[in-house]
């Protein structure tokens, strides 16, 4: 059994980067992702779970950051909005989806959106427009109004990738 | 957000978790999902010591039959308990209420018994347990003892748990032949907590209601079986039920940012309507 | 026609207008766009507000010895250590007696608390995790004084003071014509009590930012915010000089108004010059909830007068808003409310009083509206119920009362550009179609619409100007430098394609430097939907300028007039072939012509108001729009579900037509908001909204697909005759939904937001229908 106050060492593979540190026991996996391993794309927005801006799969699940904690999820495999990327950089296409319908316009909700999009795009079914927003529904955003963050799954859903 | 430190203890059983929090004497509690636990940690709700974290033991998971029951492990994910085929077919009430928990993302790490043990009055698990008439399995490492789920929660997050109790497995009456089940909730926005949720189970005979169950959450200090609602319902048709059933006596539901008491009033009476009609038309159909 | 307006012909347009991909997108979504949050320094501190737990009290003791002792934690801060404890606004407008009453507020509380969660003491630690004990370990003892909560009760005789100089905040004064003449010749008198709620901006980035000092001693603050403009109120609280505080603004997570005054700016400012060093605030949503300046609670009686053919006679009109605990932008809000409050119509007689009071609710300021939008429920409910009564078609009352160029605001005010009311009422119903059915027998569905005007470019005395600075690389790329702070709007994406189009620069070879009040010229604030007029205006005459230098050059050169010289693609293109822009460059510099312009524009002016409103132009112009709301309603449950949502707007020109649609859908889902779900809920001063489990803001479940309908007047005061679009469509919700509501269920909702519970109250006042109108 684990036990140390602090110090608590965990690795977790971000963006298939392992990453060993050792933090709080109490650390989130959110603080732990932005303060100890340098990735800020999963933004603090509530720390309730409700507003979906620091959504990261979790080993391909999506996951509310900010009520995980870091040590919770040793050994798993994490993916950020960063990790979508090409080797080169590129955007993903679900990415260039986002971009073609103008589906960012502040920004900060939007590496979660792309995670629970990516999520809903890994599972290979092909869903109704009220069904993505369904899914959608632990993602908050305050400028859009939704429909071209739907527009960009819809599209990018319907081109299989 | 801004949270005092506290130590992260990994459980490899439940057995070990139970010990934990012994030795933590009121310090520490256990984290399953996290999906409630974790929140309160961030509106600093909570001063803890330490947190046990049974979300890997490999103990308590999985649903299995027993004689007329079901047999589900506590730490079990609602999203699990939702899709397994035992629950679907034998208790669909449960797979339902397990379904209308939160959002997927909250059902892929929420567990079966942290969201009993979290015991919120207006929580489908509670409420579905309560109206099945479920029991559970508590342990504290060395023993088991077994408590009705009616008497398990016993007010507004309070249970019957010892300081060093954890539940371990929870036993479902299956559903009968004849019976049908309802569930019916109402929410501020889709998918948000319960303001009022009903459910029940109805059997018939030449269409008349011979027998029934229906238990409310959200309004009052736990779910609340309707003994007196459930007389009234002897002998009625589907389309008799508005009639039936006149304002429901016995509540004291809260008024809070999310509804007025009298509201609340107001939705278990329909929402008893709606899912008394739903299980009678569900036990037509299963006839 | 007036030649305040540019207009351009749409097939001359090469980049404006064109649906591109705004610049900034790419980076947020790769995720590496870094918010105020992101920035981290080697050895930065934390600090963290302590902040009062009670409404209205004396602060009897303040003791931070035990939290100093905490480990970790470097120093906490009382009023006393502020070396100007005050941040004091000359707002104009503040009436009473007091003449020189200025909106003042201290920047930590000494001896008095006006409302839950105002700041007390600063906590400045090594760690973020040394703070929660640290804030738990300030002793703070409070002598409880009364609580007012309404703005009746503050206003009454002998009320209990809650600042100096009394209660009674501002008060605004519209007269126009004989209303008493006007109400006794009318056929019909409507009259209507209506309410709105404290709502909160809720944008997903709470307050946040980061402080240092650079090598040359200036205070670097790098802020969410809206105006870096505040640079001059932090040196004022530091006892600084201006030039020695600089803002900046990185792209901001959504502002609205909320990030408008100052949030974090000061408390920084405070802990970087204590410490000597990097200090990094992050605000808590529950802070954010609990402190951050609201959009004003509104309670508004409406009587209109009017003929039995549905002309308006005149409108009576009393306003009376909560400005909370301190006056922040509560004077200006109100003017707004009263300017805007008889809507886009015509009337010869008005009489508007409007009022607003101090209470121990948080502060209320500006917020995406600013005040002009909860008048759209009182006049737009007004028009449904006039309507209703005389039998007529909702549309067509509307159209007979619209305004047209050259007609007067009762303040006023002439409407000097063309107004496209008409045309959008008839394109939101020509794309609904027919009313749908309901989906059950216990549902039943309801159809309204909505108009409404908003200003946009600030209030003419303000004597607002922006500046931009435009200059060529010597490769032929461009560099834009402007202070416009870019909160989401794809501010500074439009200047790019403003310069773009008049120096046929490509879109990607220009770099546009934005939000920095130090290096950028001065743009004045990202709000009053402004900037499209003010820095894309300045960003105009900048290119504008260094267009004329460089053809002005080339045509020297070359020894043609300059008019047979034009910017394209390819280069100057002139009489006896093109010349490319970068030898061009080198022809300016030859010559001593400069490759850069400096472009300021300057708002139109217009003399200052007093309480009794009366000015021929307040506002450069208006906005004008109509919204289409199709609702369910659950008969047995009180909820509504919005069907269908259309909204229409002439926006002059769109400058980017995704951007435009982009804010008509998240203005109108904020309105929708409003309208059904949000409330930040107060009991005695004492706020119990905690968090966005209780604060709840449409998700994508609850709102359908806006479908936005943009009309191009062409007649805009902004560049290429753009009219500002980022306030304009968050009113007509209000009125869209609760008049759907009414149309479903026979009765109206007045007060918002629209509960289950007060539907169920129209349900039992109204028949409901639940066939289809035909």
């Amino acid at each position: 059994m684990n036990d140390e106050r602090f110090g608590v060492s965990t690795t977790l593979v971000v963006n298939g980067r392992p990453v060993t540190r050792s933090a709080g026991g109490h650390v989130t996996l959110l603080r732990w992702l932005r303060d100890e391993a340098d990735v800020l794309d999963p933004k603090y927005g509530c720390g309730e779970g409700v507003c979906g801006a620091c959504t990261v799969l979790v080993d391909g699940e999506p996951a509310s950051a900010c009520i995980v904690l870091a040590a919770q999820c040793e050994g798993a495999a994490i993916t950020t909005a960063a990790g979508l990327l090409g080797d080169d950089g590129e955007p993903s296409p679900l990415q260039r989806a986002f971009h073609e319908h103008h589906a960012a316009q502040c920004g900060f909700c939007t590496p979660g959106m792309l995670m629970c999009a990516q999520a809903m795009l890994a599972d290979g079914t092909t869903r109704s427009r009220d069904e993505i927003r369904e899914e959608l529904h632990g993602n908050l955003c305050r400028c859009t109004g939704y429909q071209h963050i739907v527009d960009a799954i819809e599209d990018a859903q319907g081109a299989g990738r | 957000m801004f949270v005092k430190p506290f130590r992260y203890v990994r459980a490899a059983s439940l057995a070990e978790a139970a010990h934990g929090l012994r030795e933590a004497d009121g310090g520490a509690r256990v984290l399953a999902g996290g999906q409630s636990l974790l929140p309160m940690m961030n509106l600093g709700l909570l001063d803890l010591d330490a947190v046990i974290d049974v979300s890997h033991v490999d103990e308590a998971r999985g649903v299995a039959e027993d004689d007329g029951y079901l047999r589900i492990g506590a730490l079990t994910r609602h999203r699990e308990v939702q899709a397994d085929p035992l629950v679907t077919s034998r208790q669909p009430l449960l797979a339902s209420a397990a379904g209308r928990v939160g959002s997927s993302r909250i059902r892929a790490r929420g567990t079966l018994g942290g969201s009993l043990a979290h015991s919120d009055p207006a929580a489908e698990l509670p409420l579905a347990m309560i109206a099945l008439g479920a029991t559970y399995e508590v342990t504290d490492g060395t023993a088991t003892r077994t408590v009705r789920a009616d008497e398990f929660h016993v007010s507004y997050f309070t249970t019957d748990l010892a300081p060093d109790e954890l539940l371990a497995e929870v036993r479902v009456p299956t559903l009968g032949p004849g019976w049908g089940w309802g569930f019916q909730e109402v929410s501020r926005r889709p998918g948000d907590f319960a303001i009022v949720a009903a459910a029940a189970l109805v059997r018939l005979a030449d269409g008349e209601i011979v027998e029934s169950r229906l238990a409310l959450g959200g309004v009052s200090e736990r779910a609340l079986r309707l003994g007196a609602v459930e007389s009234s319902v002897t002998g009625a048709r589907a389309g008799q039920l508005e009639e039936r059933i006149g304002p429901i006596e016995g509540l004291d539901p809260v008024t809070d940012t999310s509804a007025t008491a009298d509201h609340r009033r107001h939705l278990a009476r329909v929402l008893s309507v709606r899912a008394l009609a739903d299980a009678s038309r569900r036990a037509e159909e299963a006839a | 026609m007036n030649d305040e307006i540019r207009t351009s012909k749409l097939d001359e347009l090469r980049v404006v207008h064109q649906p591109l991909a705004r610049h900034d997108a790419a980076e947020k979504i790769a995720g590496s766009t870094r918010f105020a949050g992101d920035l981290a320094y080697a050895g930065m501190l934390h600090a963290r507000l302590v902040r009062s737990v009670v409404p209205s009290a004396r602060l009897t003791r303040r003791d931070v010895s035990r939290a100093a002792q905490v480990p970790g934690v470097v120093a906490v801060l009382l009023g006393e250590d502020v070396p100007n404890n005050e941040i004091s606004v000359d707002v104009p407008g503040q009436t009473i007696a007091v003449g020189a009453l200025k909106a003042r507020m201290q920047i930590l509380a000494t001896e008095r608390v006006r409302f839950h969660g105002e700041p007390i003491a600063l906590v400045i630690a090594e760690h973020e995790d040394a703070l929660a004990e640290a804030c738990e370990a300030v002793e703070v003892e409070y002598e409880e004084l009364p609580v007012i909560s309404e703005p009746a009760d503050a206003l009454a005789e002998g009320a209990f003071k809650i600042h100096e100089g009394g209660n009674l905040l501002a008060e605004w004064r519209i007269d126009r014509g004989d209303v008493d003449a006007a109400f006794a010749a009318a056929d019909v008198v409507i009259e209507g009590a209506y309410a709105t709620q404290f709502v909160d901006h809720a944008y997903l980035e709470p307050e946040a930012g980061v402080g240092w000092y650079d090598d040359d001693g200036v205070m670097n603050l790098r802020v969410a915010t809206q105006v870096v403009e505040h640079y001059r109120d932090v040196a004022k609280i530091l006892g600084v000089p201006d030039s020695k505080v600089r803002v900046i603004a990185p792209y901001v997570g959504g502002g609205f108004g909320g990030k408008e005054d100052m949030t974090v700016e000061p408390y920084l400012a405070l802990a970087v010059a204590h410490t000597r060093r990097p200090v990094r605030m992050q605000w808590t949503r529950n802070e954010s909830l609990l402190a951050r300046a609201k959009r004003h609670r509104n309670h508004m009686t409406y009587r209109t007068a009017a003929t039995n053919d549905g002309t308006i006679l005149a409108q009576d009109i009393e306003i009376v808003s909560d400005a909370g605990a301190y006056a922040y932008l509560s004077a200006l809000v109100l003017l707004y409310s009263s300017v805007h409050a008889c809507g886009p119509y015509r009337l010869d007689a008005a009489r508007i009083r409007a009022t607003t009071a101090y209470t121990n609710n948080p502060p209320t300021s500006a917020f995406r509206g600013f005040g002009g939008m909860q008048v759209v429920l009182g006049y737009e409910s007004q028009m449904d119920e006039l309507a209703k009564w005389l039998r007529l078609d909702p549309g067509e009352v509307r159209k007979r009362n619209a305004l047209r160029r050259g007609d007067r605001l009762p303040v006023g005010q002439e409407i000097i550009t063309e107004v496209q009311l008409a045309q959008t009422i008839d394109a939101v119903r020509e794309r609904a179609g027919d009313k749908p059915a309901p989906s059950g027998p216990r549902k039943a569905v309801g159809r309204a619409i909505a108009s409404n005007m908003q200003s946009y470019g600030r209030l003419v005395w303000l004597n607002d100007s922006a500046a931009a600075w435009i200059g060529f690389q010597m490769d032929g790329s461009l560099t834009v430098r402007c202070g416009v702070p870019d909160i989401g709007g794809g501010q500074a994406s439009s200047l790019g394609q403003i310069a773009s189009e008049i120096l046929a620069v490509d879109m990607d070879r220009i770099t546009v430097h934005f939000g920095d009040s130090a290096l950028n010229p001065l743009a004045g604030t990202t709000t009053a939907t402004r900037q499209l007029l003010m820095s894309g205006n300045a960003t105009y005459e900048a290119a504008v300028m260094l267009r004329d230098q460089l053809l002005g050059a080339v045509a020297l050169e070359i020894g043609e007039p300059v008019e047979a010289f034009a910017m394209t693609p390819a280069g100057i293109a002139g009489p006896a072939g093109t010349t490319a822009v970068t030898a061009a460059l080198q022809i300016c510099r030859r010559r001593n012509v400069p490759v850069e312009a400096l472009g300021t524009f300057f708002g139109p002016k217009g003399k200052e108001v007093t309480r009794d409103l009366d000015g021929e132009r307040l506002f450069p112009d208006f906005t004008f729009g109509t919204h289409l709301a199709d609702v369910e309603v659950d008969l047995d449950t009180g909820e509504v579900k919005v069907l269908r949502y259309i909204a229409a707007h002439d926006v002059g020109r769109a400058i980017n037509p995704l951007s435009v649609e982009g804010q008509i859908a998240g203005a109108a889902v904020q309105g929708i908001g409003q309208a059904l779900l949000e409330e930040i809920v107060m009991q005695d001063g004492v706020n119990l909204t905690g968090g966005f489990f209780q604060y709840l803001i449409p998700t994508a479940m609850d709102v359908p697909d806006i479908e936005a309908i943009v009309l191009e007047s062409g007649e805009g005061l902004g560049p290429f005759g753009a009219r500002g679009i980022g306030e304009p469509p968050i009113g007509p919700p209000l009125a869209a939904i609760s008049s759907a509501i009414a149309d479903a269920v026979g009765a109206r909702p007045t007060t918002l937001p629209i509960t289950p519970e007060r539907v169920l109250e129209c349900v039992e006042r109204g028949a409901p229908s639940t066939s289809p109108a035909p």
